[in-house]
């Protein structure tokens, strides 16, 4: 019987653009979406806020991936383990373990097409844990939106939201400080933000640091070859990161995807694999 | 203008859905009946699947949130009553989430169309495409403050909705920009001992002026919801309200749960339910809980005990294994 022909248009529209999945790592089900790219010039893993900033960023997360795969950059969006829609139980888990989901969605995405080169874009947490990454030798480029100099800065104003929250139509004695609420957290866990947060988190989140010589985003790596650049942005692109004007939820952010999207384009043009001592 | 759903199956309790409607894809998640825990409990399986008035739970959008929800309750919350034998769905609605769809720049924008019960004609049709591919007999649909208003129009457009859970709604239009010294009292009040006892007084002074005034609705009331709700009521549809301190009305405010009670019909098959201790987002352990409570004692109440006998038998053989309080 003759096999039905079909152009290579008709194939690919066949193939939904957007095919979301679950991705099975050590205890749990990662929820990801993978934004496909015909032909893609490059792949990027993309590591997102944590948790309760998730929410608030969502939209303009997601169309930024669109924007790279209409650009011809297919690139894979995911939620941590235990956050969102993937599974497993937020309060056993550590920062251990979300860097080790960003090793394993890395690993799956280079090997779908281990010849285009892999970016990792974190947004402030998700810069943090893809800046991990990268020292460890995974991606051919950084790109780094908003990284706290720590996961403790990440976490500490959601903890002083809580505060300011309970202290509402509190006087006087009855008003506690963000301090009370850390010697609390080393005794016993607290709901913050609808997740359950234990005194291991806390006192993790000192360690995650940004390493010192990304702090400075104007500066190429020197320990390697392979580019990074970190962008600090201010509220102006609030709802992609926390702000508290509450006016804008999809704000035209062209100007930072075309920007940040020609930043990705020229950095993987840079030759790599292997040459350059740091893994690939 | 519907087209059928797509799905991922993963993991053994969920699946990811992919549902066209009017030109755009809708993506959700779809929470399975988790039969293992059926037959652990002792019940008949075959019955409470084949024989049972199969009620299915769809979720929408709080607000601009993702699927999710705040602190992500939602998905625990389709996980429960999956486990207690209630499919559940939940969808972004256009432009959210994982939705395809165009969404305004502004929040104000965003609640217009949301007020204006732009959304209800998408939830209507989710609920046609599930009915149809999950075999239910009915959809109730929750909703979560803006998701509440969208769940209310659905229900009014829908016969297939047969039941509405709707947490902290709201029954006004955009609100009105408060003047900048209005702003810094209400600031004031929250941190100032005194401030907050002239607050009362002038809660209370608010409170006689209405009383002469007479229950009058305000302004900015959006009537075309309170139509529909009314619809809805009337109908005899139950209806579920949870409400937080934040949409407990203060004093001087006019109470519109109070005045849909007070509608022709438009008491109907409501309950309202006030959750002490928990904030708007529910997402904190008190609102958590109780949300995932209620809304089973409720969901068991109207759609079991309500139902034929043969399934009336099997609720009663349920009661005497978990007596549950009576929905208020």
């Amino acid at each position: 019987m003759a096999r039905p022909s079909y152009s290579r248009k008709a194939v690919l529209d066949m193939i939904p653009r957007e095919q979301a999945g679950y991705f099975e790592v050590p205890g749990a089900h990662l929820y990801t979406v993978l934004h496909t790219a015909a032909d893609p010039l490059a792949r990027v893993l993309l590591v997102g806020p944590f948790a309760w900033e998730r929410h608030s960023s969502y939209v303009p997360w997601v169309r930024w991936a669109r924007y790279l795969a209409e650009k011809g950059v297919e690139c894979l969006r995911y939620d941590y383990r235990g956050i969102g829609e993937s599974t497993g139980k937020f309060d056993h888990l550590s920062f251990q373990d979300w860097a080790e989901d960003v090793q394993l969605l890395a690993g799956w995405l280079d090997s779908l097409a281990p010849e285009a080169p892999l970016a990792l874009h974190g947004l402030e947490m998700g810069a943090l844990l893809a800046s991990q990454a990268f020292r460890a030798g995974i991606g051919d480029a950084l790109l780094m939106w908003a990284p706290p100099d720590n996961a403790n800065q990440a976490l500490r104003p959601a903890l002083t939201r809580r505060v300011a929250v309970d202290n509402m139509f509190r006087y006087g004695d009855q008003r506690k400080g963000v301090e009370d609420y850390i010697r609390r957290l080393e005794t016993e866990p607290m709901e913050i933000e609808g997740y359950q947060w234990s005194g291991r988190l806390w006192q993790e989140s000192f360690d995650l640091e940004l390493p010192a010589d990304m702090r400075d985003g104007r500066k190429m790596a020197t320990d390697c070859a392979r580019p990074f650049r970190t962008v600090q942005l201010d509220k102006s692109v609030e709802p992609l990161i926390k702000g508290s004007r509450y006016v804008a939820m999809n704000p035209d952010l062209t100007e930072l995807f075309a920007d940040n999207f020609e930043w990705i384009a020229g950095a993987l043009a840079v030759p790599s694999g292997g040459q350059n001592g740091c893994g690939r | 203008m519907v087209a059928a759903a797509k799905t991922v199956e993963a993991t053994k309790t969920r699946e990811l859905l992919a549902v066209a409607t009017h030109g755009i894809c809708l993506r959700g998640t779809y929470h399975r009946v988790q039969t293992q825990y059926l037959v652990q409990h002792g019940w008949e399986l075959q019955s409470r699947e084949n024989e049972s008035p199969r009620i299915g739970v769809l979720f929408l959008n709080s607000g601009g949130d993702p699927r999710s929800a705040s602190g992500d309750s939602a998905v625990h919350w389709a996980d429960s009553f999956a486990r207690s034998g209630y499919p559940s769905f939940r969808f972004d609605l256009p432009g959210l989430g994982d939705s395809d769809g165009e969404l305004p720049e502004k929040w104000q924008d965003f609640f217009q169309l949301v007020n204006s019960g732009h959304y209800a004609s998408f939830v209507s049709s989710l609920t046609k495409i599930l009915m149809d591919r999950y075999q239910l007999s009915g959809v109730v649909v929750a909703g979560h403050c803006a998701g509440s208003v969208s769940a209310i129009y659905a229900a009014a457009s829908s016969r297939n909705i047969q039941g509405v859970v709707v947490l902290d709604p709201y029954f006004f239009r955009e609100e009105d920009e408060r003047p900048a010294i209005r702003k810094g009292l209400s600031h004031l009040v929250t941190r100032n001992k005194v401030a907050g006892q002239l607050s009362k007084v002038y809660g209370g002074v608010k409170k006689v002026s209405m009383l002469v005034k007479g229950n009058k609705l305000p302004n900015n009331a959006n009537m075309p919801l309170l139509r529909c709700w009314n619809q809805v009521a009337s109908a005899g549809v139950p209806i579920l309200v949870l409400y937080t301190q934040q949409a407990r009305p203060r004093a001087g405010e006019f109470d519109y749960f109070r005045y849909l009670q007070s509608l022709p019909g438009g008491a109907g098959r409501m309950v309202l339910q006030f959750i002490e201790g928990a904030n708007h987002s529910f997402a904190d352990d008190a609102g958590r809980e109780a949300v995932r409570r209620f809304t089973e004692e409720w969901l068991e109440a109207s759609f079991w005990l309500a139902a034929p006998e043969r399934y009336r038998s099997l609720a009663a053989r349920r009661e005497e294994r978990w007596p549950m309080r009576a929905a208020r």
